[in-house]
């Protein structure tokens, strides 16, 4: 048996086990559960001694000399004083280093999200969709504004913003259900193709 | 009770059985469907495009996802690397998830089995894992092989030929980044006010509503959003791209006036639009080449020691000559990779890796409108159960 069915059949397994659970709660789905658990974590742990820790940490400072990242890997080993009760307050320095990032992502991403937005709801109504957008943009803002009760003309121009956001949200739920049927979709191709060699 | 009440007291389980029986009966017998393509995945087509064959320009793929969503990310990833791959633009790819970095080799790896002439360094380049992003991207804004140093497999990228002519953002003009969650936000926000970077992403279709703002502002260029722009990207490759003329001989590297010969055509509405272009897409299994006389005639002096094999498997039809594949591993052994995999495009047959999207939705089609009937027949069940209870 080669490596690629084994893995394959392992893989279809879990997935059945997972599937189960859709008929009713049981021990193979609950094994499935707490394997995957287990193996995530596992895995993530292989994975960041591997592709952070080695290459970022141990090789140029042991292998390359660069003492200079001492610094750096003391701060970051800082955070693991969460665990002590005494010592806790010590993981406050690595996350007040960490909120530089911070700093530099408000200006930037008002820039993004807000003033681009902005700037592009300012645009001279020359079609269809550009009036629509203009209208949605200010019946939406007006409704989530509680100073002014939701009454009379104003209260009907508002309730088209209510109206924009229902069709925002049927417009979310549609694309969820595509989102959850694709990954179903993947995981029965995989069924099909991978382990059952039926698609061509 | 009634039909509507009984429907209503339905074991989910029921539910459960339609839907997976809406996804198994299309994926085990496929069908030729059409998915029209929208302008947020022909603008990111035509940009890509736009690079084909340039030196100084590249593309860089930012893989920002784990197993849990390849379902609708890796479809996309493979579409728009096989695009790189078939219209000679230059690629690099980058992760700041360790656990996407061998998805990466997959994507990678997965593509280029089917063409032995890309090489790692030459045609793209992996630079792997790389934690930090936000130094990253706007490292890579004055100077990538500064930024980055090496490749996944350890190798100093000045010494890289795709590197020649692909200093920072200027040349590598195009960030596409596939997530599970916000995806370009770190491109969009940092990047693209700051050096001008074209963005645009692949994402799983629950967070395209998230981000169709950004995209009508024109700070995404393009967008494919979950199954459905995977297989709207995949048809554009297969019309496109992946599309060969059976008098051009893709083996030589330039024409006799010194001209690079690429593969593929320009994007265009107007054969987008063609009904001829429906035999390109088709997604069941093509076993027959179609030729007129004269690009028989041409096909076939392009590889001149085979002409007896072409010979053996040739019939008439129609006024047209049909080469017919269906033995397939003698075909292989007979013509070599080269000469079989032309033969093979003539066919306009597509891999099964190159259209699991488009497969997938047929399937998604059928879900979709058995769920729409679901919702329909419970929201009717529930109206004339509330009314009777108020009649009571």
């Amino acid at each position: 048996m080669s490596f690629e069915l084994f893995s394959n059949l392992v893989g279809a397994f879990f997935t059945l086990c997972i599937f189960s659970f859709l008929y009713k709660d049981n021990p193979f789905y609950q094994m499935a559960e707490q394997l995957l658990v287990g193996i995530s974590l596992g895995y993530g742990l292989v994975m960041t001694f591997n592709r952070i820790f080695i290459p970022y940490v141990y090789q140029p400072i042991v292998l390359k000399h660069q003492f200079l990242l001492i610094f750096p890997a003391l701060l970051g080993i800082l955070y693991l004083f969460r665990f002590s009760k005494k010592l806790s307050w010590l993981s406050r320095y690595p996350i007040a280093f960490s909120m530089i990032g911070v700093g530099s992502g408000v200006p930037m991403g008002i820039h993004a999200s807000i003033l681009v937005q902005m700037r592009q709801a300012m645009v001279p109504l020359e079609t269809l969709n550009l009036a629509l957008i203009f209208i949605g943009t200010i019946a939406v803002l007006l409704y989530f504004f509680f100073s002014k009760a939701h009454s009379g003309v104003y209260g009907k121009f508002v309730n088209v913003g209510k109206w924009y956001m229902m069709i925002g949200f049927g417009a979310s739920f549609g694309l969820t259900v595509m989102a959850r049927i694709s990954l179903l979709i993947g995981r029965i191709q995989f069924l099909v193709n991978d382990v059952l060699g039926l698609l061509k | 009770m009634n039909i509507f009440e009984r429907m209503q007291a339905l074991d989910r389980r029921y539910i459960y059985i339609v839907v997976a029986l809406a996804i198994i009966i299309p994926l085990m017998i496929p069908y030729n469907s059409d998915n029209n393509t929208t302008p947020p995945t022909e603008n990111l087509y035509q940009m890509i495009d736009s690079f084909s064959g340039r030196e100084d320009r590249a593309i860089l793929m930012s893989i920002r996802h784990d197993a849990s969503t390849m379902a609708e990310l890796y479809p996309m990833e493979v579409a728009v690397l096989r695009h790189c791959f078939e219209r000679n633009v230059k690629v690099f790819m980058l992760t700041d998830l360790p656990s996407a970095a061998p998805i990466i080799d997959y994507v990678i790896n997965t593509v280029k089995e089917e063409y032995p002439d890309i090489k790692s360094g030459v045609d793209y380049c992996n630079f792997g894992y790389k934690p930090q992003l936000f130094a990253m991207v706007i490292g890579m804004g004055d100077n990538i092989i500064n930024t980055m140093n090496t490749d996944a497999e350890g190798r100093k990228l000045e010494n890289l030929p795709i590197m020649n002519n692909i200093n920072n953002y200027t040349e590598m003009n195009l960030v596409v980044e596939f997530s599970g969650s916000v995806a370009g936000a770190t491109w969009f926000t940092y990047a693209r006010p700051k050096f001008g970077l074209n963005v645009a992403v692949g994402v799983t279709a629950v967070m395209a509503a998230d981000l169709y703002p950004y995209l009508q502002s024109g700070q995404l260029i393009g967008m494919l959003s979950g199954l459905k722009g995977a297989a709207e990207y995949e048809k554009l490759v297969d019309i496109f791209a992946a599309y060969r003329e059976a008098h051009i001989d893709y083996r030589l590297k330039k024409d006799s006036e010194g001209n690079k010969i690429i593969g593929g055509r320009p994007f265009s509405r107007e054969i987008l639009a063609d009904e001829s272009t429906k035999k390109l897409i088709n997604i069941t299994k093509q076993t027959k080449a179609e030729f007129t006389q004269t690009e028989y005639e041409a096909f076939v002096s392009k590889y001149p020691d085979r002409l007896q094999v072409f010979n053996s498997i040739k019939s008439e039809a129609d006024g047209k000559i049909i080469l017919d594949l269906s033995e397939r591993e003698r075909l292989q052994n007979e013509l070599g990779f080269f000469a079989f995999d032309d033969l093979e495009r003539m066919s306009r047959d597509i891999k099964y890796k190159f259209k699991v999207a488009r497969i997938g939705m047929n399937a998604q089609s059928v879900a979709h409108i058995m769920i729409i009937v679901f919702i329909i027949l419970g929201n009717i069940g529930y109206f004339i159960q509330k009314a009777r209870a108020e009649k009571k």
